[in-house]
């Protein structure tokens, strides 16, 4: 194995431990499969490869969130283990999608465990704190960037320390219907993150928006970012139009009580 | 403002270095201390550490303080940081006493802060980000990654500052904004459904290479039947049956995908389906 390839390991292995880190907190590169292939491609030496990996991957990864401490599909960890076999084996896009799709699926499983051990760690710094032992409080603190860190660093390390050459023989072994079925997965897989997304929103109210984005982009094939601006137009018109009618809504209570005084209930004020 | 002058003259030792080095904490921690049972709460804590220990000399009000923000908390960090902001105000005027409105104030407006936040900063935002920078990555382009990346950069300084909007504005603002925020969230909607209308029709693929053999003529399911009903019909019948599913309890989005996958996996094996 050349310098360059265990340096590349180590990175790639840095690289996932820090993808949560920024997910859980800063939210730069977060998760997100299309940032995460840019900087694997950077570091395997091949953006277009990677590339193409996290934007199949982020495509699958639409509307899905990890919201109120819920756990989702890590789909950037899917993106990294991907990436990195596809390009240090050369086994192509497919390979990309049966060998990270599962381990963004396993990573549901270590989040959950992570998030159960720092359970101690909370606990931990309340004692100390009640203790008056600030100062070992926030010290310890730094344990939870760790944990979570390791919860995409370790799948990431068995893959790169003793995955490649497994890999490329599991891939080989494997019959050509079942890459195949998940290649057909992965073009099937976006619309969990899209229905998930209806879910969050207000479908029902707003039905006819869907419809005209559908028809947009089926029957005109109107690209996305036109489908947006084009829905931007929509929120506009309602936000101001709604707002003004709220505007009135409030002079007309406004005129009929006398000038009300609110200083009571400003904390600031 | 009013407001600002009272601040200095109760608390001259509360800075603008002060909030930011709280505001960096906070977005810098967030759910990297997460559990189950307080969730964000001890990256509260954490985060209000140093400026709290400026408000409270006395050690025993300081772990009172302290104690108090180890409680049950989750919300957005843009819109957190703002009600964070607010309390600390609250602490800085009234120390010790506010320490129960510090709590209810916080319990009361994280839930539907994080209504907003989170449809707004996870879903909406990534769904159009993902979906343009998404397709131009898949032609090896990454500039739409690029330009997600340094907004979120800029985004990060948004959240930071949201402390100091928070603390300078107080409870007043970070109530009233309730009412509009609605509003804005169901605009923004509006765009989000609109791009997901785009999505079904362009991103879900579902093909199939059956065909229909009469005696010499044969007549392709995809493009001669199913094309010709409505372009993108079983991607529009997918998202209809797992929009359903979801409707059910026991569906969680893990057992859909992995449903998903046997779809398709037996697809592939019977030949029902095409990549």
């Amino acid at each position: 194995m050349s310098g360059i390839q265990i340096l590349q390991d180590i990175l790639i292995i840095l690289l996932a431990g820090y993808m949560t880190v920024d997910q859980n907190g800063l939210v730069i590169m977060s998760w997100f499969p299309v940032i995460v292939g840019t900087i694997t491609g950077l570091i395997m030496g091949d953006l277009h490869t990677a590339l193409v990996i996290g934007g199949t991957f982020q495509l699958m990864m639409l509307g899905v969130a990890a919201l109120g401490g819920a756990s989702a599909p890590n789909y950037g960890l899917a993106t990294i283990v991907g990436a990195f076999v596809a390009i240090r084996t050369g086994a192509g896009i497919n390979a990309a999608i049966a060998v990270g799709l599962p381990v963004g699926l396993i990573a549901i499983q270590l989040e959950v465990l992570a998030r159960i051990i720092c359970n101690f760690l909370a606990h931990k710094m309340q004692t100390d704190t009640n203790n008056h032992e600030f100062g070992k409080m926030r010290r310890e603190a730094w344990l939870g960037p760790l944990l979570f860190s390791l919860q995409t660093a370790l799948p990431t390390a068995l893959v790169v320390l003793v995955g490649p050459q497994i890999v490329k023989f599991i891939l080989t072994v494997i019959p050509k219907w079942v890459t195949n079925g998940l290649t057909i997965a992965g073009g099937m897989l976006p619309v969990v993150g899209i229905a998930m997304l209806m879910h969050y929103m207000p479908v029902k109210k707003f039905l006819p928006y869907i419809i005209v984005g559908f028809v947009l982009a089926a029957y005109l094939k109107v690209p996305v970012l036109g489908i947006a601006l084009i829905g931007f137009a929509g929120a506009y018109w309602y936000f101001t139009s709604e707002s003004r009618k709220a505007d009135t809504a409030a002079a007309a209570t406004t005129a009929n009580n006398a000038p009300v005084d609110n200083d009571e209930d400003d904390y600031d004020e | 403002m009013m407001s600002d002058q009272i601040q200095k003259q109760n608390n001259p030792e509360i800075t603008k270095k002060d909030l930011r080095r709280a505001g960096v904490r906070y977005n810098f921690m967030a759910v990297n201390l997460f559990n189950y049972e307080s969730q964000m709460g001890p990256a509260v804590a954490w985060s209000l550490a140093p400026i709290l220990r400026k408000i409270y000399k006395n050690d025993d009000d300081y772990q009172a303080a302290m104690d108090n923000h180890f409680n049950y908390f989750n919300s957005t960090t843009v819109m957190s940081s703002m009600i964070l902001g607010a309390t600390t105000a609250m602490e800085a005027k009234d120390g010790i006493q506010a320490k129960d409105a510090v709590q209810s104030l916080k319990t009361s407006l994280m839930g539907p802060m994080a209504g907003v936040g989170d449809t707004l900063v996870w879903v909406l935002w990534p769904t159009i980000m993902g979906s343009i920078s998404g397709y131009m990555a898949l032609q090896g382009n990454p500039l739409g990654a690029i330009i997600w990346l340094i907004a979120n950069i800029v985004f990060w300084f948004v959240k930071v500052k949201m402390f100091e909007v928070g603390y300078t504005s107080g409870t007043k603002l970070v109530t009233s904004l309730g009412s509009k925020m609605t509003l804005f969230t169901e605009s923004a909607s509006i765009m989000g459904l609109s791009v997901v209308g785009a999505l079904v029709a362009t991103v879900v693929k579902v093909q199939t290479p059956l065909k229909f053999q009469f005696g010499k003529v044969a007549l392709a399911l995809q493009s001669g039947v199913l094309d010709k009903i409505m372009p993108a019909l079983l991607p529009a019948l997918l998202t209809l049956l797992v929009y359903k599913l979801l409707d059910h309890k026991q569906w969680t989005p893990t057992r859909i995908i992995l449903l998903v996958i046997v779809i398709a996996l037996a697809g592939s094996f019977f030949g029902v389906f095409k990549a």
